[in-house]
């Protein structure tokens, strides 16, 4: 756009009254003369204006092309979140299916301790009552003393089953710092594909969002075959740590 | 004993409490980062952390290095549960004093062996 300050200058007030001289005293061809002239300044300055802006997008496509940022989450960070994202599908899974399967073996043994428990009340109300006989006490005491002696181990294994039960929900922590992972990356590629809009749009500014070096920092659960150098297990931390004198 | 459990996670928190009652530690405070576990611990009366290391705020190895950074809790002994298990990871709690480091996923038995184990070291 010509700016007011070039459009009032002492060439251009010249040049007008040139032309109201040339028009008063009726010389058409003076009048055209100073008129393509004044065109002729005016379109040289848009033509500059428009080069520069031409200019300025192509830099801005220009360092948007070298930029990897984009590259770097089309190729890797989006794969990798899928991967991430189908390894908490996995731990969801495994978790459920641990959970149900001692639950699932669980309620036998509660189902035995009742059945159990509502035959020896059955019997213990008789015996009060006193509507028992010797060979039936007899029987009583033996079916008392094996469901003590039983009992113990049943409600050892029902532990067994709610700790395997309190130790499925690990997932829920785990599978979260994978989540929060991925939502940062999601909001990285929102990012820069604004500033693609923005570009498109021919509003210029770019603000890329710097890829960190996460090297040290925490990283969240291991995703197999997606996170190299971590250890494997447990055994591996241990061996590590003892190699360097733990 | 009173033990401090850290970790951002309240659903770990408890799968930790209820391992550790299981051993017989009856005693259990909790805090979800390091900002929050250090003024417990510089009260006084925690003879054992269990800690995170990945939590907002104050993560677990910033906090490790608090402890061992104060007079009164340098000696305390520190214990790490963690989902971080990058060879560097490890290597930087080692020097930064842990003195214990599990990963996650866990079981009840590791988390038995490796207490046993500190307390066998520090007496």
């Amino acid at each position: 756009m010509l700016e007011e300050n070039n459009l009032i200058s002492d060439d251009n007030i010249a040049r007008s009254k040139d032309l109201l001289a040339c028009l008063e005293r009726g010389d058409e061809n003076g009048a055209r003369d100073v008129l393509d002239e004044l065109t002729r300044i005016r379109e040289t300055e848009l033509y500059m204006e428009m080069g520069k802006l031409t200019r300025e997008l192509h830099d801005s496509i220009m360092a948007f092309g070298k930029d990897d940022t984009l590259l770097n989450l089309a190729q890797e960070e989006i794969p990798d979140a899928r991967s991430r994202l189908r390894h908490v599908i996995k731990m969801t899974d495994d978790a459920a299916n641990r959970t149900l399967s001692a639950v699932e073996e669980s309620l036998p043994i509660c189902e035995d301790v009742t059945n159990k428990s509502s035959d020896l009340h059955e019997k213990w109300c008789r015996f009060i009552q006193r509507d028992m006989n010797v060979q039936e006490f007899r029987e009583l005491s033996l079916l008392i003393d094996k469901f003590l002696e039983g009992n113990t181990d049943q409600v050892k294994e029902l532990r067994s089953k709610l700790n395997e039960i309190l130790m499925a929900q690990d997932f829920q922590d785990l599978t979260s710092q994978i989540i929060k992972r991925v939502i940062g990356l999601v909001e990285d590629v929102e990012t820069n594909l604004v500033n693609l809009v923005k570009l498109a749009g021919g509003n210029i500014t770019i603000d890329f969002v710097k890829t960190e070096d996460h090297s040290i920092e925490a990283v969240g659960p291991a995703v197999p075959g997606v996170d190299t150098n971590v250890v494997s297990g447990q055994d591996e931390v241990d061996e590590l740590l003892s190699s360097l004198g733990f | 004993m009173k033990i401090l459990v850290v970790d951002d996670f309240s659903t770990m928190r408890r799968i930790i409490k209820n391992l550790l009652n299981d051993l017989g530690f009856m005693n259990i405070v909790e805090a979800d980062d390091g900002n929050t576990a250090l003024p417990v611990l510089k009260k006084g009366g925690i003879d054992f952390l269990v800690t995170d290391w990945n939590m907002p705020g104050m993560t677990g190895i910033e906090l490790l290095k608090e402890v061992r950074a104060d007079d009164k809790l340098n000696s305390l002994p520190v214990m790490m549960v963690t989902a971080e298990q990058k060879r560097e990871q490890i290597v930087q709690a080692a020097e930064a004093g842990v003195n214990g480091y599990i990963v996650k996923p866990f079981t009840a038995v590791t988390l038995k062996e490796k207490m046993s184990k500190i307390f066998e070291r520090v007496g």
